[in-house]
């Protein structure tokens, strides 16, 4: 080792507890960045290698009835590969130890061999197959999880009318319901939604759809255009009542994985990007320090024969070993909590195994970039350094000049003892290091903003999704449509204290080229139970003529109020209406649109039909009101709202939660380490000045006072600032969370501001006692005959 | 006895001085600054430097001495006028060819030691030997300068005298053709600027290194070839002694 590289050490181990302050700030901004990307690429090699695998289709449709010979038509159409037809059949469940009825959407097996498209893949059991195959039926893992389902126990389900026990024969996975929820629903109920498939003869026959099919998979040739095979597909199926097909990005389960994939594609970016450059600007901040110290040995490297670039190079590398350090910590900080967060993962999206993967490119990126940061943050200073001419380094620096402070000046000097006075001379010396200083605890406060933003944004939907728009307490849907007489029986049920009725309809909204599959939601036109809200928040009131839409819906459509949107109803007679958008909703779990309800049934020409009812039931008769449900055969569904926000919590609260959690962490950390640094820095410019204070008679108290004050004072500063910039910050990454299955609103809360401050103050303290206590260590007579 | 001569010229090559000399200097100045603010550290200096010669460098504080020992090591550029060294020209110098001429020619002693504080006596001198052609071994030189028993010694663990020697013994480990010493005593009481003074004598002698030494102490002028007085910018006196006398018997 050189003699250089063998100073460097020792510098380095001299400076050990700054520099570790630096590394880990780097190593927090690089060990989000892995764990994001690595999470990033994990999710999406294993849902690459198993759609694949499985051959998950690219374009899907449903529609009434059509016969096997229309198979043929549609492997004919242009530009597609493979076709798989079946049968897709919702029916309601008595699953034994559920009290409420359950839903359960029955998908039909190919007679013969494995299907084409979308192949399951078996997690325990088998798939029910052969002549023993009657009355057997596989179940999807969630479902079965919920209900501690195993091969060999059994299943009630309302088959056509009929009631039928059904003995599970395997538990299953299948790349279509990757996020296994209800088909408009953004969120999971795996309690009361499942997904099961079985023989197609049996299940055909049981429906009298034998010799036909209602749904149909496809893939597509390579270079096929989507939107024409769509077309195609939708030509030939109108007259069997098709419903819409669709592609990927309308497949739920798709795209929920997707939106999961873009919010961590967002945070893997807005994240580590304020770290690292909070990381660079304390890289700089050392190395200017660390310069200035060794301006005398500079001189003398120079003096005797060291070139720019060797000395240029020996600050560099000084620089490196701490992004060495950055590195190594952020990488396995990255990969221990990936690993975490992945089993996290496994929750609520359902893979036959997802393995953490390391991201060894975005490592070697991240490697790269911190690299860059610090360089950067080295290189003004490095750049000053070797531009010195020797002779002049020789010379001592020239001595500060000291003016009396705008605060004495503004005549506040009275109330303030000699320390303060000091400290605002200090502060007023180097506006620009204090300016600098000012802004890194600014950037330690609002770093800490950001992340309990999240935490007080999901609260917030929580209450506002579950408790300001749906007030009931379960969502009775009927199996078919009916009259409105209906809502009577409901009204009627045990402990139903209030029921307001809706009719739901599939449509396909159009806006230009773009197109959105959801559920048209008839309500009344100022109902109690389901509220439309707007982002106020004030309830809006549902119009004669004309749609409400989510916020986020009409921006993804790029619709505004007064626009006009095509709505194509998917049941019933296939028509095409145009709509005005009348307003604006706000709400966070997926995408809606309504409509008042009567409006809703003259636009499908049909009477007072109802498709089901929002109701408050009585807590006390409950259990009454439940089995009273499952009795009653015309009732298909039952969402229990507080199970719908356990989904949410259970899902998306949890796995946001446990990301704002750690980003907390990494946040209150970076919070010390700028603090710290910031107190070490000051306290090494001021050791001489500050120990001549010593000599000539202050105490110690009074020579660390200068010290805190100077804290003190620049903290006040910051605070304020720091909070703006959080809440710009916490603005900025929180668009990152707005998908259209998943949105997260701003909410800056008293609370979260009050942390912050917290944290920069108890770390400001800690600093300052740290630094005090360092200050009494300090050898009076070195510290004056050391020049520095 | 020494003789003494009026200022200028003091290019007379003297008595037992052959050959061609180290530094040839003509007319060299040195001004920093510019305008109004302009400082003439050096206003004309003419000189002649040989091999093996031991030269004092005297003056008041501000009168250039340091200024003109930056020039001869190549650490700054004079203003204007000639700086030869051995022939070649080390005013027109780049910066990188300055650096090559200080690594290879130059050793340097300063008054403030400029020792690297993290690392021991023996390390501060292979620090240099390092990254030159023919070095002598850090022992060996700190051998010279008689601290053979402190070679793993941090800097704060030597006394003044002792890194005063350690710097010296960088400076010759490279075996320079020119040794160059500001105040190299400045900051050590007598019997320590004895023993550094003796050091330096001996390299001067043993190596046959051309050495220029600034002091305030005149009475040291004795231990010299020859010696230069300065007084705002020029050379106002030049002495050569017949005879060197030794450095502890100069009367302190
Ligand atoms: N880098 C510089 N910029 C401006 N003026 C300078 C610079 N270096 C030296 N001077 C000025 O040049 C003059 C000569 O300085 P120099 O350091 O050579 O004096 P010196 O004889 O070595 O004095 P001392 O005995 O105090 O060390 C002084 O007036 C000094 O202020
Ligand atoms: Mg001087």
């Amino acid at each position: 080792m050189s003699m250089l590289d063998r100073k460097l050490r020792r510098d380095l181990r001299a400076l050990l507890t700054q520099a570790l302050a630096v590394a880990l700030v780097m190593a927090c901004g690089l060990a989000m960045m892995i764990m994001t990307r690595s999470l990033i690429l994990s999710l999406s090699t294993t849902r690459d290698e198993y759609y694949s695998g499985n051959r998950f289709a690219e374009v899907f449709a449903r529609l009434k009835r059509a016969p096997h010979s229309v198979e043929a038509e549609l492997s004919a159409i242009p530009g597609v590969a493979q076709v798989e037809t079946g049968i897709a059949v919702q029916v309601t469940l008595d699953v034994p130890g559920l009290a409420e009825p359950a839903v359960g959407l029955i998908n039909s097996l190919p007679e013969r061999g494995e299907p084409r498209l979308n192949r399951l893949h078996v997690r325990a059991g088998r798939l029910p197959e052969g002549r023993a195959s009657r009355g057997e039926l596989a179940v999807g893992e969630a479902f079965a999880e919920a209900h501690g389902l195993r091969p060999g126990d059994t299943i009630s389900a309302l088959l056509n009318g009929t009631k039928e026990t059904f003995r599970i024969s395997g538990i299953v996975l299948s790349p279509e319901f990757v996020f296994e929820a209800p088909p408009g629903a953004a969120l999971p109920d795996n309690r009361t939604y499942g997904v099961f498939w079985m023989p197609y003869r049996e299940l055909a026959t049981a429906f009298q759809l034998y010799g036909a099919f209602n749904s149909v998979a496809l893939t597509l040739a390579p270079g096929a255009s989507e939107g024409g095979v769509i077309a195609a597909l939708n030509r030939i199926l109108q007259s069997y009542g098709g419903r819409g097909a669709y592609g990927r990005i309308d497949h739920p389960s798709h795209r929920r994985l997707d939106d999961e994939i873009r919010i961590l594609e967002g945070l893997a970016i807005a994240f580590p990007l304020v770290f690292l450059s909070v990381a660079a600007f304390m890289t700089n901040s050392v190395m200017s320090r660390q310069i200035a110290l060794q301006r005398e040995q500079i001189a003398m490297l120079k003096a005797c024969g060291f070139s720019n670039r060797q000395i240029g190079a020996h600050y560099f590398k000084f620089s490196l070993g701490i992004v060495a350090a950055g590195v190594v910590l952020g990488a396995a900080g990255g990969i221990v909590l990936g690993g975490l967060l992945v089993d996290m993962y496994h929750l609520f999206f359902r893979f036959p195994s997802l393995e953490f993967r390391v991201d060894y490119g975005v490592l070697g990126l991240a490697a790269a970039v911190s690299a860059a940061a610090a360089f950067t943050g080295v290189a003004g200073a490095v750049r000053r350094a070797v531009r010195l001419p020797p002779a002049e380094a020789m010379r001592p620096e020239p001595p500060a000049r000291y003016r009396p402070s705008l605060f004495e000046r503004f005549g506040f000097a009275r109330w303030s003892g000699p320390s303060l006075r000091m400290a605002f001379r200090n502060i007023q010396r180097r506006p620009v290091r204090s300016a600098l200083t000012c802004l890194a605890l600014a950037l330690a406060t609002g770093i800490l903003i950001v992340p309990n933003s999240f935490r007080d944004g999901i609260a917030y939907v929580i209450d506002f999704q579950w408790d300001v728009i749906q007030r009931q307490t379960v969502t009775l849907s009927l199996v078919e449509p009916g009259p409105e007489r209906g809502l009577h029986d409901f009204r009627h049920l045990p402990g139903v204290v209030r029921a307001e009725p809706f009719r739901f309809v599939q449509v396909e909204l159009k806006s230009g080229a773009i197109t959105r599959r959801l559920l048209l939601q008839g309500l009344p036109a100022e109902g109690t139970l389901s509220r439309v809200i707007d982002a106020q928040p004030r309830q809006l009131r549902l119009p004669e003529r004309g749609i409400i839409m989510s916020a986020k819906l009409a921006e993804v459509m790029r619709l505004q109020p007064g626009d006009t949107v095509v709505a194509r109803v998917l049941e019933g007679r296939d028509r095409e209406i145009e709509l005005p958008v009348v307003g604006l909703a706000e709400d966070f779990a997926g995408t809606a649109a309504y409509m008042e309800r009567h409006a809703l049934n003259r636009l499908m020409l049909e009477g007072d039909r109802i498709s089901g009812a929002h109701v408050v039931v009585d807590k006390a008769r409950w259990g009454e009101f439940v089995a009273a449900v499952k009795e009653t055969p015309r009732i298909g569904g039952c969402m229990i709202k507080d199970a719908l926000r356990d989904g949410f919590r259970k899902t998306t609260a949890e796995s946001i939660g446990l990301l704002q959690k750690i980003y907390s962490f990494f946040a209150t950390v970076v919070a010390f380490g700028i603090i710290y640094n910031s107190a070490r820095i000051s306290l090494s410019e001021r050791a001489r000045e500050l120990a001549t204070l010593r000599v000539l008679g202050f105490t110690r108290g009074e020579v660390g006072a200068v010290l805190v004050g100077e804290l003190v004072i620049l903290t006040l500063v910051a605070l304020p600032l720091g909070l703006l910039i959080g809440s710009v910050f916490a603005a900025g990454i929180i668009t990152t969370v707005n998908t259209e299955t998943v949105r997260l609103p701003l909410v800056l809360t008293p609370a979260n501001y009050a942390f912050a401050v917290l944290v920069v103050a108890t770390a400001s303290v800690l600093s300052a006692v740290f630094a005090a206590r360092k200050l009494a260590e300090i050898d009076l007579v070195s510290a004056l005959k050391v020049a520095d | 006895m020494p003789t003494s001569t009026p200022a200028s010229p003091s290019t007379a090559s003297g008595a037992g001085r052959n050959g061609e000399p180290v530094y040839q200097v003509r007319g060299m100045a040195r001004i920093y600054g510019e305008g109004t603010a302009a400082v003439t550290a050096l206003a004309g200096v003419d000189l002649d430097l040989f091999a093996g010669e031991l030269i004092v460098l005297l003056g008041a504080s501000g009168s250039g001495k340091s200024t003109l020992l930056n020039q001869l090591g190549g650490l700054d550029s004079p203003t204007s006028g000639a700086l030869r060294y051995r022939g070649r020209d080390l005013a027109g110098m780049d910066e990188a060819a300055l650096t090559l001429f200080r690594r290879d020619a130059v050793g340097f002693v300063f008054q403030a030691y400029n020792l690297i504080p993290s690392l021991t006596a023996r390390e501060n001198v292979a620090l240099i030997t390092e990254i030159c052609r023919d070095p002598m071994a850090p022992e060996e030189a700190l051998a010279m300068v008689d601290l053979a028993d402190r070679l793993d010694h941090f800097p704060a663990q030597l006394s003044g005298g002792e890194q005063q020697r350690v710097a010296i013994a960088r400076a010759i480990a490279k075996r320079p053709e020119v040794l160059l010493c500001d105040e190299p005593t400045g900051a050590l009481d007598v019997h320590t600027g004895i023993t550094v003074l003796e050091a330096i004598e001996r390299i001067n002698r043993d190596l046959g290194t051309l050495a220029v030494i600034i002091t305030h102490n005149a009475i040291l002028a004795d231990m010299a070839d020859r010696v230069f007085t300065l007084s705002d910018g020029r050379i106002v006196h030049a002495r050569e002694n017949a005879t060197r006398g030794a450095v502890r018997d100069l009367a302190w």
